[in-house]
């Protein structure tokens, strides 16, 4: 038995950016619905530790500057039309969540205060100690609560539906607590399901990053765009690929090879250790390569801090630090490495959040929008500077679900066969009914996570890119006959797993893909067999789109520029 | 009905009961269910009873809670309903939070920018906003454990990151609201919640700020009020406490019923010589001038 | 060793018989005592209710005065010692505040600096007697004795106040001394829990439904008696026991003691001096189980 909703707009996710878009939405008179796999505060935003970017204009700043170092920082693979809104946007976005309640650190004078952040020669970023992304989302979910906006509060979403004309009609998904299928219609669906971290191992990323929402709107026909663009950050915990906030290097945090050096002074001598998260990933990277590191890290050191600035504001990593790897920050370095944490690429979307052009120039799947880390418009083009995903999703989350609302008024409600969900159903139960064999979803999962690791990360070639080709292509014929052993109905985990290891190869083989497409080396794309930027063949976008027969179809589409023209990037 | 799984490991000794527990679901038994995502202490998914005790999983490690035995015992979290395994449904909890309206309430107009605040207070903030919403101060509350319609620690916390927000203008419908039947007077003082919080929120301490602040305020009187200001009343004029005084004081006159219905035991301790002297015959400490001062100082700088 | 001894306010009120005990078998350990008559009540966390930092200076001062004698405090209450390390610990880890609060004690010249320890007769018992201190101080053992340890929160929580960092075994102080006096000690889920005492005159019903829950499940574990080191919670778990049992329609009839009453018993020493006569839930029963060896108590 199914049940089915009707709705103007839905979010598919309730970080910050799925919680942004529905209260924009809700405000410009949408009737909205979120969701989302796990409870809004759940959610992965609630990682992000050290804050988010904003170019005042009253204090001095100038949106330009921070705009230009975004388009740097990007390696000039950012469209700049995209960079310019989120710069102008910034100052008014950091008020309406203060307004709201954020508890933003202040200055002596009372006002909001700042710290310096990587890629930025400005102290620009807001933040609430070192928990800014947690201090955000509790906030966006109490204004949720507040204004009553409805959330299907763990329900795992498998597909997205379109009606006869291939307009976005709704999402399919189930209660995890029952098992109980529903149909979800809407006139327009936004995605911000977050990321896909998951697909390497180890990563930053939370259990929950596994590409969902890329992959249905892929499967759906809506274009991935730059998905062989992943970070890796420079400071995550050794082994456990815990993050370690960048904003300890923002408060003068040192980064020591083996010989006590600070070794950044050779790779990026202006900016140390505060140069764009790839050049300093590839530094250390380089340094352990090459026999300098300590135990395959190097060192984060915080000692000369001091314990009360320790205490004010950092001191979610100081307890971090301690409790998973006993370490009192004040009195020793941390041994770090670079550690997967976040993709660049997504769905393809303009400044407003839509996955179709409306004036022809791409196609898409009209009614279908996406926000934050899912979407790609592209702001962070080849590397994202820290504190910039934070604004991202409330920039860009809002103007989704406002342009989502307008849309939504415009358009009829979708018509979608019944049988739909009904067919979603039979799928799901032919993969519970599959008989066990020695294999298991965890051991997919593991091997996929590690050779994407291995040959997609920091430094990457053809042949290691080409050999995780190859794994992958056996992973997904393991995958299409791996049994699921909870057979229940009951918040089956067992069955949430499998569906997400099959969303998580969608994303890895598009990943693979595009990077084996691109011969050049850009922001966190670095190849070894063509080690140079090269702006006049690849100043270009990769968009892939699903054929039926499982392979990708390539487009390519420029970079928009406006003001800055690409030059060479010296930190 | 349910009963324990029990499960044979071989971990290594950083490991924490999360590594352990996903360990068995991908190795023995996929069908073990809990909830877990950031691995970090961040999201509180992964909060359960370990040896009897509610934490999250992925904080605590796999060798400090190994019993003589070789045993760690996990269960769910305590004063929820249970789904399945270690998945507790917190629906409860979410409408407990709601309850004390869980959103900033600023009074006045809206400014152009920021509303100003003081450092210390944002600082101050921080303490209470590190709150995971993870549920284990909930899971091992004593007072919630003997009627559900106490409000709970991670409520008052909520309420009380509101009542200290000097941007707030609802400090006093809050604190109205608070003194009622379930509110802040509600809580046993058993420090379950301060001792099991993975995020050091303190949430006992929080309520005990909050009835502070009650009193401040002039809230209409409660037992619970009366019976903090009659103690400090008590001490004020002998130094120590005169218990049948405050036990009167507190019921006040209006709850004459309750005291009468004590009786009984109160005759049944007095010849046992358990009922102390009381009011003009109970001595006060030597040199009370200077515990008064202390109290005159005290008061001074309210 | 000599201690500041602070008896708190209840044992010399509503649990005399604690106070009594305490008397009778202190000198036999090889303890002084030097009693703190000048010392306020801590504020047993009600006072601090109204206003913490009055509580802080109240007991700050009672600190300079231990401090000035040069000698370590003796409490014989969870509640005093749980108030008095708490306070403590945020005045030794937050020099300002103790700056501040000097400046108010300085003006009746004193001044804490941050010496004074603070421990709990059980604590002394633990880390002074220790186990051999212990059991050669039992005269008559405690055979068929089955008693369950009941601690007081103040005396487990929070932790890091406590100082259960440095001396893991306060955790298990009680149970380790009931062992040492030779009888069988019953583990019970509810021994770490709430009596509900703070609760009595605010919410009557949830105190006394948690005096019934935790006796009648130490019971259910095969108690005779519940033993604990908090006079509040013995006022709760024996002055209203019958209270409960009539709330909560059972039969409890579990007599409570207080430590030192058990450990002058196992010290040989007669039931009445003890203040065993005196409890509300008649310990009778209790005392004629343990057979020939205990003095007959004269009603």
């Amino acid at each position: 038995m199914t049940t089915s909703y009707e709705y103007d707009v839905l979010v598919m996710g309730a970080g910050l950016a799925g919680m942004r878009a529905a209260l924009a939405a809700h405000e410009a008179g949408a009737r909205v619905a979120i969701m989302t796999k796990v409870h809004p505060v759940r959610s992965h935003s609630n990682a992000a530790q050290g804050g988010i970017n904003a170019a005042m204009m009253d204090r001095g700043d100038d949106w330009e500057e921070h705009a230009f170092e975004t388009v740097k920082g990007s390696d000039y693979l950012a469209d700049q039309d995209a960079v310019e809104i989120l710069a102008q946007e910034a100052g008014r976005e950091i008020l309406t969540l203060e307004h709201m309640g954020v508890i933003f650190n202040r200055n002596e004078e009372g006002r909001l205060g700042t710290r310096r952040f990587g890629g930025q020669k400005r102290a620009r970023t807001f933040f609430v100690s070192d928990f800014t992304g947690q201090a955000m989302l509790h906030v966006l979910f109490e204004q949720l609560m507040k204004a009553r906006v409805p959330v299907f509060e763990e329900w795992f979403v498998t597909s997205l539906v379109k009606d006869t004309d291939g307009r976005c009609a709704g999402l399919i998904g189930f209660e995890i607590r029952t098992g109980q299928f529903a149909l979800v219609k809407a006139k327009a669906v936004i995605i911000a399901s977050g990321g896909l971290g998951r697909v390497f191992e180890p990563s930053t990323n939370a259990l929950i990053c596994t590409g969902d929402g890329m992959a249905i709107a892929y499967r759906a026909g809506a274009p991935l765009m730059d998905m062989e663009m992943v970070q890796y950050h420079p400071t995550t915990l050794k082994e456990k690929g815990l993050l370690i906030t960048e904003a300890a290097r923002g408060e003068s945090a040192y980064l020591l090879n083996c010989d006590g050096e600070r070794f950044m002074k050779r790779y990026a001598p202006n900016m140390m250790e505060l140069a764009s998260r790839d050049v300093v990933s590839r530094a250390e990277q380089t340094e352990i390569n090459e026999g300098r590191g300590v135990d395959g890290c190097v060192l984060l050191d915080c000692r000369h801090l001091g314990r009360r600035l320790i205490h004010e504001r950092l001191r979610q990593i100081s307890e971090e630090v301690h409790s998973f790897a006993g370490i009192d920050l004040t009195k020793e370095p941390i041994p770090i490495q670079p550690g997967m944490h976040y993709q660049m690429g997504g769905i393809k979307t303009d400044v407003d959040g839509r996955c179709w052009d409306v004036h022809g120039a791409w196609a898409g799947v009209p009614g279908l929008f996406a926000a934050g880390e899912t979407a790609c418009l592209s702001l962070h083009g080849g590397n994202r500077l820290g504190a910039n995903s934070l604004l991202d999703t409330v920039v860009f989350g809002r103007r989704a679900g406002r342009c989502a609302a307008d849309y939504a008024r415009e358009v009829p409600t979708p018509h979608v066969p019944d049988s739909t969900v009904g067919m979603e159903q039979q799928a799901i139960s032919a993969l519970l009914s599959r008989h066990a064999n020695r294999d298991s979803i965890a051991a997919i999962r593991q091997e996929m996570g590690v050779a994407m690791h291995s040959h997609l990360g920091v430094f990457r070639d053809q042949e290691g890119m080409m050999t995780a080709k190859g794994t992958l292509e056996a992973l997904r014929d393991r995958y299409s006959r791996v049994s699921v052993q909870d057979k229940g109905r009951v918040f089956n985990t067992s069955l949430i797993r499998a569906l997400e290891l099959g969303f998580m190869l969608d994303c890895a083989e598009t990943i693979v893909y595009s990077a084996l497409l691109r011969r050049e080396s850009r922001g966190a794309h670095f190849r070894t067999d063509y080690l140079h930027r090269d702006d006049v063949e690849w100043l270009k976008h990769i968009l892939l789109y699903r054929q039926p027969d499982g392979s990708s179809r390539v487009e390519y589409f420029p970079v928009r520029l406006t003001r800055w023209e690409p030059k060479v990037r010296i930190y | 009905m349910p009963y324990f799984q029990e499960y044979q490991l071989n971990m290594d000794r950083a490991d924490t009961v999360l590594d352990a527990l996903m360990h068995i679901r991908d190795t023995l038994d996929e069908s073990l269910t809990l909830r877990c995502s950031c691995r970090g202490a961040i999201c509180g998914s992964c909060g359960m009873r370990i040896n009897g005790h509610a934490a999250l999983a992925c904080k605590t490690k796999v060798q400090a809670m190994v019993s003589e035995r070789g045993v760690v015992q996990v269960e769910p979290m305590n004063n929820m309903p249970v789904i399945k395994d270690l998945v507790t449904d917190m629906a409860g909890f979410w409408d407990k939070v709601r309850q004390v309206q869980p959103w900033l309430q600023p009074a006045g107009p809206e400014p152009e920018g920021e509303y100003l605040a003081s450092s210390e207070s944002m600082n101050h903030l921080t303490g209470v906003m590190g709150c995971i919403m993870c549920g284990a101060c909930v899971s091992d509350c004593a007072a919630l454990e003997v009627d559900e319609r106490f409000v709970g620690p991670a409520a008052l916390a909520k309420a009380y990151r509101f009542v200290a927000d000097p941007r707030d203008g609802a400090g006093r419908s809050r604190l109205l609201a608070l003194n009622e039947p379930g509110g802040m007077w509600d809580c046993t003082r058993c420090m379950e919640c301060i001792e099991v919080c993975p995020k050091g929120v303190g949430p006992m301490d929080r309520i005990m700020l909050l009835r502070s602040r009650g009193i401040q305020a002039n809230v209409p009187s409660t037992c619970g009020s009366r019976h903090a200001e009659v103690f400090a009343d008590l001490i004020y004029q002998k130094g120590r406490l005169d218990e049948p005084m405050l036990a009167a004081r507190t019921f006040g006159l209006r709850n004459l019923s309750r005291l009468l219905s004590l009786l009984p035991m109160i005759f049944r301790a007095f010849v046992r010589g358990k009922v102390p002297k009381s009011g003009p015959l109970h001595r006060a400490i030597p040199g009370m001038e200077k515990i008064r001062r202390l109290f005159q100082r005290m008061e001074e700088r309210l | 060793m000599k201690f500041a001894f602070f008896p708190g306010c209840v044992s010399k009120g509503g649990c005399p018989e604690l106070y009594q005990s305490v008397m009778e078998v202190y000198p036999r350990l090889g303890l002084e005592l030097e009693e703190m008559t000048t010392a306020s009540c801590t504020g047993a966390g009600v006072l601090q209710e109204k206003d913490l930092k009055l509580g802080d200076v109240l007991n700050a001062r009672t600190f300079a005065l231990a401090e000035q004698s040069g000698l370590p405090i003796m409490t014989i209450c969870s509640t005093c010692q749980g108030v008095m390390s708490q306070a403590n610990h945020r005045l030794t880890t937050d020099p300002p505040y103790l700056a501040a609060v000097n400046e108010i004690l300085g003006e009746e010249g004193l001044t804490y600096r941050g010496t004074t320890q603070i421990r709990h007769f059980v604590w002394i018992l633990l880390e002074e007697l220790g186990e051999q201190g212990i059991r050669q101080q039992v005269r008559r053992p405690l055979k068929n004795l089955r008693a369950a340890p009941f601690y007081g929160c103040y005396l487990q929580r929070p932790s890091e106040a406590l100082g259960f960092q440095d001396q893991p075994e306060r955790a298990r102080s009680l149970e380790l001394i009931m062992s040492w006096l030779g009888l069988e000690v019953v583990d019970f889920p509810g021994k770490t829990r709430c009596c509900g005492f703070p609760l009595l005159t605010i919410n009557e019903k949830n105190s006394l439904r948690m005096v019934a829950s935790h006796t009648l499940d130490a019971k259910r574990h095969g108690a005779d008696i519940l033993v604990t080191p908090c006079p509040l919670c013995h006022l709760n778990l024996d002055g209203m026991q019958s209270r409960a049992a009539s709330q909560q329609q059972a039969d409890i009839d579990l007599p409570i003691w207080h430590l030192p009453q058990l450990l002058g018993l196992a010290m040989g020493m007669e039931a009445k001096r003890l203040g065993l006569t005196r409890h509300l839930v008649s310990t009778q029963g209790v005392l004629d189980k343990l057979g020939s060896a205990v003095a007959k108590i004269e009603a």
